[in-house]
């Protein structure tokens, strides 16, 4: 099939922004869980339809010319067929429900994932329904009163909120002539973090920032409790635990393996803020790898040193929305 | 979003591609000449091996050179492109060697969608009762294939096409669903869409194949194909008696040149008009023939035609013959009056070519005619003694004669002695002119099955026959079949049940009947489906008193009634199917979303995530209608809910009717 020009591409593309403008305007995002209506669905043929259309004049024509009755009553026939499938093809898309659409927070650069959970409540069945931003990405099958989900894959060039940009929920089916479609603008968002910087400099050390702590000599974090061995000092000498048993106990110690950090705005003076930002990431997913306790402070944000996973979430967060 | 028209294609769908394929080229691959049916079956075998053996797509090259040598056979065995089965033939092998490059989504839909263009050009060629089932073979199998490739296309954007419904009986079913929903539409298609009258183009005469029938020349032998043929020819229903069978003589092509192999049409009889015909109201025989497309001129009639159809002349030997060539099914109605008196005076120019023969040919014929001339008193005498030769020698009549070479009346007169009736025809017509009377060569048919279930008389190709007229001077062109002075059961019975063999294999009553009532519904379906044209229609139009429109009429009507069907499904047919997909499954449940409706309507909107009290206190605190009807409701459908009560679902029911209540504050 010859591609298609780019004239032709942007006179697409300027009908189906127009479209999409105007169905916007009456919807407006919607949050889910969103119905398909009747009059969110359009149908139109596809390019395969057109030529099967033009087949079929072209066999009505002959068969009309020579009043041939059975090639007229195949072309009749099959243009009933063609005619029932734009109604099979709305009623495969008709009534089906956007449950909701969630994505988890992603770094810039990677693809933003958002996983649509449609359902069918209906007692028929509804095949290859695909999904896609502009292209299809991907395709699922309905049983009756079934769910699904759909992921739909954008591109994140910029940290912050991705507004998730309208979709299209379309099916083909049952021939392949006609396509239904329907926009849907629903009222979801990714978060998206900074990119890590590649060439990251080494994580600033305990001591150079300001809340580093000092080292103590054999730990002071509890690990466990151990047979009392000669030698142990009296002072980690576990006597209520010992007290239950017949024997000695003592507190076993550790010492954190590595140092606590603080990541700091201004430590990186000179570069740009989308730079500062990246370097911070990066710093904040090597602190997080190496299990450090970590602060991170930006300009009217401190967040104090901590750890895990939510730890981690609210630094990132803090990096992806600052000045935003 | 843009398609996926590359997708590759998976092993369900080429398999239904294929099946598509060969069902809708079957009847082309029958009357195929034999040597090119394997040439079309090749590419289909290798793709369907490479689907098994998972090979690559064949490289260019070798497409090409295969292409090539299969076109070259094939024009090479029909001489050229022209005609119809060349150029069916063509698209078969065409779409044959398209498999070799069918491996993704947008070649397979280029094969399963003209593979319903060929079988749409099958009907150029047999519109009988059995293709129905070819017609719906072909659409069940090619809208399955569409199916399958609408999913390979769908399911592009993933590795792996989900099994949803892949058996046989649901993909059957699945076909037939859309063929019987679309039926009613197709059907109402067929009998309103408007028909043209006359057509835009015709066919160019060279493109008919002629394919059945008598031919415009005659040489002894060549309508022995015929006899085998049980196909109609036409069918007669009488208005009048039906005459008796050796009375059926239905005159097709005659015969006046002869050039001592082979009987040619003459310049004469395609020239000129009959002088006189019978008066039609004195016509005793009228009858109604519906006859096959032969694609030749050539209608046919019973002896003497006095009203004769609209767009046919009489020539001057009586035949009947058309203006354009029957390319479709004819009706037309004759009347005929047996006891006219044919050409009492005859031209000069006629009367040379009926005695006219060409020089140096059967020597011993001519050598024992004017014997008899010399000997006899009149020209009966004659006759009556050449009728006898042919009883009275030991002539035999069979369908398989030997050949004969040049001198033919002789050799068949005096050595072999075996022919059917053209032989018989074509040697009295000889002697009668060596004997210095008048003759000719009448081809056509001889008479006909009686199917007592319609009432009409079937003939078929194998009733073809051929017999001879002498000019007697004063009663004018006589018959004289001389094929019953041989074998009188031909004529009283037919040409292969004359022969010790008969027609069928198994000969029952009740099979016969079978037969009969098979051609009654074939006759019908003629009638119906396969006639209906502009004139049919019209007339099925006026039986609601509508007059058929002209062209200009015809076509503002025909966007008339787009427009208004258009809209009406676009507006109510998409209502019906919201109404139908908002139909839950579950009554309750119907009733609590009619309840919900109306209380939107009154200015509360529920959120779906209310339970039901929840709803009904908001909705009473905000709409403030007295009394409590709407928590009445909400406990009523929560009992109904977790209790399977049904008497409470009527009333329920009847609360949610009657809501809301009148007095509202």
């Amino acid at each position: 099939m010859v591609a298609a020009s780019p004239a032709r591409q942007s006179i697409r593309d300027n009908i189906t922004g127009w479209i999409k403008q105007r169905v916007q305007a009456k919807r407006g995002p919607l949050t889910p869980p969103v119905e398909l209506e009747y009059r969110h669905i359009f149908v139109l043929p596809t390019r395969f339809g057109w030529g099967f259309g033009f087949m079929l004049v072209c066999m009505a024509l002959g068969g009309l010319n020579f009043n041939n009755s059975m090639a007229l009553i195949l072309v009749f026939l099959l243009g009933a067929v063609a005619q029932l499938t734009t109604l099979i093809a709305y009623r495969n898309l008709s009534g089906l429900k956007i449950d909701n659409v969630w994505s988890e927070p992603v770094f810039c650069g990677e693809d933003a994932q958002f996983r649509v959970f449609v359902s069918n409540g209906d007692d028929h069945q509804r095949f290859a329904v695909q999904a896609g931003f502009n292209k299809p990405q991907d395709c699922a099958d309905f049983r009756l009163n079934s769910h699904n989900s759909m992921v739909l894959r954008h591109p994140t060039v910029q940290r912050g909120w991705l507004e998730m940009p309208s979709f299209r929920l379309e099916t083909r089916f049952p021939l392949g002539l006609f396509k239904a479609w329907s926009w849907i603008f629903p009222r979801s968002r990714c978060l998206v973090y900074p990119a890590p910087a590649r060439t990251a400099p080494p994580l600033p050390k305990s001591g150079q920032g300001q809340s580093g702590r000092a080292i103590k000599g054999d730990g002071d974090e509890v690990h466990g409790l151990r047979k009392y061995q000669a030698g142990d000092s009296m002072q980690r000498v576990a006597w209520r635990a010992s007290a239950r048993h017949d024997e000695l106990y003592s507190l076993e110690m550790e010492v954190p393996r590595e140092n606590a950090c603080a990541l700091d705005w201004d430590l990186l003076r000179g570069d740009d803020i989308e730079t500062r930002l990246s370097i911070l990431t990066a710093w904040v997913i090597a602190a997080d790898h190496k299990q450090l306790a970590y602060s991170l402070r930006l300009p009217g944000t401190l967040i104090e040193s901590g750890k895990g996973t939510a730890h981690r979430v609210r630094c990132l967060e803090s990096l992806a929305l600052y000045l935003s | 979003m843009r398609s996926a028209p590359t997708a590759l294609l998976d092993r369900r769908g080429i398999i239904w591609v294929v099946l598509t394929l060969l069902i809708s080229m079957t009847p082309q691959l029958a009357s195929m000449p034999l040597h090119l049916v394997p040439i079309t079956l090749l590419p289909i075998a290798w793709r369907l091996l490479a689907e098994f053996r998972r090979w690559k797509p064949m490289p260019m090259f070798l497409r090409i050179v295969a292409t090539a040598l299969a076109v070259t056979v094939l024009v090479s065995t029909y001489g050229g492109l022209m005609g119809r089965s060349a150029a069916v033939s063509m698209l078969v092998l065409m779409l044959s060697l398209k498999l070799l490059e069918t491996f993704r989504v947008r070649d397979a839909r280029v094969v399963a969608s003209l593979s319903l263009f060929l079988c749409g050009t099958q009907f150029l060629f047999s519109q009988g009762v059995p293709m129905i089932l070819y017609i719906i073979a072909c659409l069940l199998s090619a809208l399955i294939a569409l199916m399958y490739l609408q999913r390979c296309e769908a399911y592009d954007v993933l590795d792996k096409i989900p099994d949803t419904d892949r058996n046989l009986l649901s993909e059957l079913g699945f076909g037939a669903r859309l063929l019987a929903l679309a039926l009613p539409l197709g059907l109402a298609l067929f009998l309103l869409f408007p028909r043209w009258g006359s057509p835009l183009w015709g066919l160019p005469e060279d493109a008919l194949d002629s394919r059945s029938g008598l031919s415009d020349s005659m040489t002894p032998g060549s309508i022995q194909s015929l006899f085998m043929d049980d196909s109609p020819a036409f069918r007669a229903t009488f208005a009048s008696g039906i005459p008796r069978h050796s009375e059926l003589y239905w005159r097709g092509p005659v015969f006046w040149d002869f050039d001592g192999k082979s009987w040619q049409i003459s310049y004469l009889s395609r020239n000129l008009r009959a002088d006189s015909r019978p008066a039609a109201e004195n016509a005793p025989i009228r009858y109604a023939i519906q006859m096959e497309p032969t694609e030749q001129k050539w209608l046919f009639a019973l002896d003497y035609p006095a009203l004769i159809p609209a767009k046919t002349i009489l020539t001057v030997d009586y035949q009947l013959i058309a203006l354009h060539p029957v390319t479709e099914l004819r009706d037309y109605v004759v009347a005929s009056d047996p006891g006219f008196r044919d050409s009492p005076v005859l031209r000069r120019t006629l009367l040379r070519a009926a005695l006219d023969l060409p020089e140096g040919f059967n020597p011993r014929t001519a050598e024992m005619m004017s014997e008899w001339r010399s000997e006899a008193e009149s020209d009966a005498e004659i006759i009556r003694r050449a009728l006898d030769y042919f009883h009275q020698q030991d002539f035999h009549y069979t369908l398989n004669p030997p050949l004969l070479s040049r001198h033919t009346v002789d050799e068949f007169l005096f050595d072999t002695r075996e022919g059917f009736c053209e032989h018989y025809a074509s040697a009295f017509t000889v002697m009668m002119r060596m004997a210095g009377i008048p003759a000719r060569v009448v081809t056509g048919y001889q008479g006909g099955y009686f199917n007592s279930i319609g009432s009409y008389v079937l003939v078929r190709q194998s009733d073809a026959h051929a017999w001879s007229e002498v000019w007697v001077r004063g009663s004018g062109w006589t018959r004289i079949d001389p094929t019953a002075a041989v074998a009188p059961e031909r004529v009283e019975q037919g040409a292969v049940d004359s022969l010790d063999q008969r027609r069928y294999m198994f000969d029952f009553q009740w099979l016969r009947n079978a037969r009969n009532t098979f051609d009654l519904f074939q006759r019908g379906w003629n009638n119906w489906v396969v006639a209906f044209g502009a004139d049919r229609q019209s007339r099925l139009f006026s039986i609601f008193g509508w007059d058929m429109p002209g062209p200009a009429k015809l076509v503002m009507a025909m966007i008339a009634v787009i427009l208004i069907v258009g809209a009406a499904v676009f507006m109510l047919v998409p209502m019906l199917l919201q109404f139908r997909s908002s139909r839950s499954p579950d009554p309750l449940l119907r009733l609590w979303k009619r309840f919900t409706r109306k209380l939107a309507k009154a200015g509360f909107v529920a959120r779906p995530s209310m339970a039901a009290t929840e709803l009904a206190q908001k909705a009473t605190g905000q709409l403030k209608y007295k009394g409590d009807a709407i928590l009445k409701i909400a406990e009523l459908y929560t009992r109904c809910r977790y209790s399977q009560d049904s008497d409470n679902q009527q009333e329920l029911s009847d609360l949610i009717r009657r809501f809301p209540p009148r007095s509202t504050s």
